[in-house]
């Protein structure tokens, strides 16, 4: 396996499209394979590399395969859309290129046992999240700076809770590791690993790279790496956390739950106001790693199920999105909702596959993200049984937790409503329905969110997700293929109905808005339905705040930075006699240390 | 599966659900005329009003989406049925293969709203999509108090999410709402079936004489007749549900079958009583309404079932 990884960036230098999507699809079948085999854990030797070969050690047990699995699909599957998306007009150099060495990295990652490995790989990928975003204007350039320094200043703290790790227990190795969490090494170990892991996924408070990037980054991207790919990474890297690496407590999991939640409301939160759809969506991407930290932090194996299987869902609903909105901006060249109405009837394709992915992340039964948080909350309440703090405020989480998804059907019913539905714009009378290779994949993937509702408890999760977490019982009740049996039943009556009653006269008539014909334009747009929201007073006030960047963990940075900057800049007076005399007091200090 | 078609079909699923709802419908439409000291339409004037919109045409706006136009009410109508057999079911004890808890309960129930939502922007009319606005904020603030009333039960159930335990609780107990937290939760719970209901003083997304009907504007014929029996059902569905979670559920053992009816009957009427006597208030004051102090009696609900109350 190990072998086959290294090939894939060497063969794909320089080659484009077609033959990245071929073999795309053969590594695909790969990790299909992968998924196939049995638990077990392989080193690498070549003579070559001697007796590095430590380092080289694999590890193939169920969360990895399972991860390994998405990968191959979504690397697969986005590719193919790539096909038609980057050929007609984006000119981006080394895109295939970059592509393949981001999915070697992420195989690499999830693949390696040895934590030295796995952080190379790890911080390789920010590199490619980093130059995945080629800056044409001041915007995207600040994006990919913001990205990028988020993402690897996590990733030093990162390094640095290795060295911790490594002061504990004397080696690399994750399977084997299972620290307690007490005394300060291993606490500041722990914070320092989710908070890589956390920055990765994009969770509050280290999440605001997230929507700039995706404001910035062209649609395939964004499906790609925020949506897709670094959830899948952060996860099943919070997953081994909370599992291999460090056994949690209660305060853990309080901390995890916290954090979760704030995760869920805030994100969830900004994404109502937002009018530029790709960053609502990016807010999106935050609010949802809510329900996955919340899932794994209860630390039980249905929590742990229900987050896992939440990821997947996540990741096939929001690279959807990202696709469709991907397509959307092609072919009308608007970023904002407001510009944007009436696109169903042009593209009927695009707006079906939409339509599900909004239906999916919003929860509502029997689509793939109703299955999953319904998971999370039987997660949740069998929690509240327990006789810690956390369990107490079982509560809380739940309520934030269907609240959250009670708001993010009203931040999509914005979205669905503002660019499909509504008034017909002229402007948009001839687009066309995108070329079938950029539809397909996402009309794919809006089938798999439909199945894995439908076929979520009976198939989904006993293939790919007990092997990870073990036997669990659910404390509830929901059968969704019966369900989706009914529904189809129902809509047949439904029809039966439209049969029944006159069904003939159907006639097309203006709309009614008083009886008067204003204006053709005229309507009341989608994006303005939540000001009233900001009306009341602490939430507006929250916003407010908000919008002056007081919850940005990169701004308050680089507030720090810039000042501590600031006070050492008034040491360069250019006064050579001033550095000769600092010079020698800071060689008599090193001296000083020295001795 | 066939039993549970069955179940879906005649009972206690669509047949029964609208012949049950009209029932109430009508009940609520008499008393709101004795209320206004009129005589009331007969009996079976529900159904006349569901058969004579089926005969009428059925216009299409211009401007509009006409699949999902048309596919929002029977969406609608259809996770309505499904929540109601998920609520009736248990509550009546017929013993069937499909079953549902709490949370499958509260998604469900949302989503006529959402069908309503997404049926009004497809119509692309200003007024719907205001309509439309008004009901999603709604819905995004009386969701919070319902879910924690509802936890408030889960917690006096041992943390159970299944109806039939909450029925069995309260059977072996007595009803919720004779403790403080079942009272207050009680309240909480009303006032946000008046808003699921979409009844007077939370029908704005309605609200015939600001936005002519709001959401249903570009609404006529076979739809709206689906949308119409979806609240017919619906008007049967909350009431009994509120039996069940407060009231100590339904039994059919001789004479305590009129005192099931009457329990219906009594919600229904507080309802009624409520939409007839109070004016219709703007979106912000009713989500201020909900945000607020229906929060604020919920989480005092929570509390007061923590300790045992």
């Amino acid at each position: 396996m190990g072998c086959l990884l290294g090939l894939v960036p060497d063969k794909a230098r320089g080659l484009k499209g077609w033959i990245s999507f071929i073999f795309l699809c053969v590594v695909f079948y790969f990790s299909l394979i992968v998924f196939k085999m049995e638990n077990s854990s392989l080193t690498l030797t070549y003579p070559v590399i001697g007796s590095l070969s430590k380092f080289f050690h694999f590890r193939i047990d169920p969360l990895s395969k399972l991860v390994v699995l998405f990968i191959g699909f979504f690397g697969m599957i986005i590719s193919l859309y790539s096909l038609r998306f980057v050929d007609g007009g984006l000119d981006y150099k080394g895109y295939y290129s970059k592509f393949l060495w981001t999915l070697a990295a992420s195989f690499g990652a999830v693949l390696s046992d040895n934590l030295i490995t796995f952080t190379l790989f790890w911080g390789f990928l920010g590199l490619t999240l980093y130059r995945f975003l080629r800056g044409s204007d001041e915007r995207s350039v600040a994006a990919a700076k913001k990205s990028f320094i988020l993402i690897g200043a996590s990733d030093s703290i990162l390094i640095m809770g290795l060295g911790l790790l490594w002061l504990k227990t004397g080696h690399y190795m994750i399977s084997g590791m299972k620290v307690t969490l007490s005394g300060e090494v291993s606490i500041i170990a722990f914070l320092s690993l989710l908070i890589a892991s956390l920055a990765k996924a994009g969770a509050f408070p280290v999440h605001s790279w997230v929507p700039d990037y995706t404001q910035a980054a062209p649609g395939s991207v964004s499906a790609f790496l925020p949506a897709s790919l670094d959830k899948l990474l952060g996860i099943y890297f919070l997953a081994r956390i909370c599992t291999d690496i460090f056994i949690l407590t209660p305060w853990a999991k309080l901390l995890l739950l916290t954090i979760g939640s704030v995760t869920i409301i805030t994100a969830v939160m900004m994404a109502l106001v937002q009018h530029n759809y790709k960053k609502l969506l990016g807010y999106h991407a935050v609010s949802q790693v809510g329900y996955m930290v919340t899932g794994l932090g209860l630390g039980s194996p249905i929590g742990m199920a229900g987050g896992l299987f939440h990821m997947i869902n996540h990741a096939l609903y929001k690279s959807g999105l990202f696709l469709t909105a991907g397509a959307v901006e092609k072919k009308t060249g608007q970023v904002n909702i407001e510009n944007l109405g009436g696109l169903s009837t042009v593209m009927p394709f695009t707006f079906l596959s939409a339509l599900i992915f909004a239906l999916s992340i919003s929860g509502v039964p029997p689509f793939n993200g109703f299955v999953s948080k319904w998971i999370i909350y039987q997660g949740i309440i069998d929690f509240g049984k327990g006789f810690s703090l956390a369990s107490h405020l079982w509560v809380i989480w739940l309520g934030s937790a269907v609240i959250g998804s009670a708001l993010t059907l009203a931040s999509f019913i914005k979205l669905i409503g503002g660019i499909y539905l509504g008034a017909k714009r002229s402007k948009f009378k001839n687009i066309k329905e995108t070329h079938f290779l950029m539809s397909v994949p996402y009309i794919i993937i809006a089938l798999l969110c439909v199945g894995f509702g439908i076929a979520g408890t009976s198939v989904i999760l006993p293939e790919l997700i007990t092997p990870v977490t073990g036997p669990f019982r659910f404390i509830g009740l929901w059968e969704s293929q019966t369900v989706g049996i009914l529904i189809l039943l129902g809509i047949l009556l439904g029809v039966i109905i439209y049969l029944m009653g006159n069904i003939k006269k159907i006639k097309t008539a203006n709309n009614f808005i008083g009886g008067e014909y204003p204006a053709e334009d005229i309507q009341y747009p989608s994006v303005e339905f939540y000001k009233t929201l900001t009306d009341i007073k602490p939430i507006g006030w929250i916003y407010q705040k908000a919008r002056e960047k007081y919850f940005d963990v990169y701004d308050w940075g680089k507030k720090i930075v810039l000042w501590a900057s600031h006070i050492l800049s008034g040491l360069h007076t250019g006064v050579l006699t001033l550095y000769v005399v600092w010079t020698i007091i800071s060689l008599g200090l090193i001296i000083l240390l020295l001795l | 599966m066939i039993k549970t078609i069955i179940h879906f079909l005649v009972f206690p699923g669509f047949l029964f659900l609208s012949v049950a709802g009209g029932f109430v419908s009508w009940f609520d439409r008499k008393i709101t005329a004795r209320v206004h000291f009129r005589k009331g339409p007969p009996l079976l004037q529900p159904f006349y009003d569901f058969i004579k919109l089926l005969a009428k045409e059925t216009l299409i706006p211009k401007n509009s989406s006409p699949g999902l136009f048309l596919l929002a009410p029977v969406i609608s109508f259809t996770a309505t049925i499904l929540a109601g057999i998920l609520i009736i079911l248990p509550a009546f004890g017929i013993e069937s293969g499909f079953q549902g808890d709490l949370i499958v309960i509260i998604y469900l129930l949302m989503i006529p709203a959402i069908s309503l939502i997404f049926g009004a922007l497809a119509s692309g009319n200003p007024l719907s999509s205001l309509g439309a606005s008004r009901e999603i904020k709604l819905l995004i603030s009386y969701e919070l108090p319902f879910l924690l009333t509802l936890l408030a039960l889960v917690i006096r159930t041992d943390m159970s999410i299944k109806i039939q335990e909450i029925i069995s609780e309260q059977k072996l107990f007595g009803p919720f709402i004779g403790s403080f937290s079942g009272a207050l939760g009680f309240i909480v719970m009303m006032m946000c079936v008046q808003a699921k209901l979409a009844l007077v003083p939370f029908d704005l997304a309605e609200a015939e004489t600001e936005i002519v009907a709001g959401a249903y504007t570009e609404y006529s014929g076979t739809p709206l007749a689906l949308f119409k029996i979806t609240r017919y059902m619906l008007f049967f569905i909350m009431p009994s549900f509120v039996v069940i979670l407060f009231l100590g559920g339904f039994d059919f053992k001789g004479w305590n079958i009129i005192l099931s009816i009457g329990k219906v009957l009594l919600i229904a009427l507080l309802i009624t009583l409520v939409r007839n006597t109070n004016p219709r208030v703007k979106i912000k004051a009713a989500m201020k309404f909900f945000l607020v102090w229906m929060n604020l009696f919920a989480i005092l609900s929570v509390i007061l079932a923590v300790l045992k109350y």
